[in-house]
């Protein structure tokens, strides 16, 4: 079974994916998007994750 | 002569591949020759069903509680034809009472909102309002 961030980066990857090619037209714009938007997921999370770790306790 | 004037869409061509792109994600493209969106699209819905559906996220039925309930229908049933075999995938059920059953919850409905904007560009491509013509992607 999945972790939860293993579902995160699927998450992420099939969304900025599909992103991607609903927004861009280009391949190479498509590919810079995609990655873009898939860091973007990731480091947002986690970010947001690390400001409410301080109320879980 | 541009292509979209080489291949005009016909309207009710377009509404039968809208309705196409809704019950099976990215059939709607692959009918208007958009090969590579359609097999993105389909991969990206499929997997975000399945996951979602195998973490035994809930899928809401149509007579929802409330507005919240109802939200959540018009979105896990963008999902077409995932949302019709959920029962079948999942015979489990959900199981909201853990975390993973929530964050399936998500994932499902993500995968509905994910297919109707790709069927909303199935739209847009069939009424040329996208400069995109019928031609291979």
């Amino acid at each position: 079974m999945l972790n939860h961030f293993q579902t995160m980066v699927i998450f992420a990857l099939a969304v900025s994916l599909a992103f991607a090619f609903l927004s861009k037209s280009k391949m190479d714009e498509r590919l810079r998007y995609a990655v873009w938007a898939f860091l973007a997921f990731l480091v947002v999370a986690i970010g947001i994750g690390w400001l409410m770790y301080p109320f879980s306790r | 002569m541009t292509e979209s004037q080489k291949h005009p869409i016909n309207p009710g061509f377009a509404l039968v591949a809208a309705a196409a792109g809704w019950l099976v994600p990215g059939l709607g493209h692959a009918l208007l020759h958009k090969w590579g969106k359609a097999i993105v699209y389909f991969c990206g819905v499929a997997i975000l069903a399945l996951i979602g559906l195998r973490m035994r996220g809930n899928v809401f039925s149509s007579n929802a509680a409330d507005a919240f309930d109802m939200l959540g229908f018009l979105a896990d049933i963008g999902g077409g034809i995932f949302y019709f075999l959920a029962g079948t995938i999942n015979p489990l059920g959900a199981d909201v009472s853990r975390a993973s059953g929530d964050y399936g919850t998500r994932l499902f409905a993500t995968a509905g909102v994910l297919n109707l904007l790709c069927v909303l560009e199935v739209l847009q491509i069939g009424f040329g309002s996208k400069g995109e013509g019928r031609t291979a992607d």
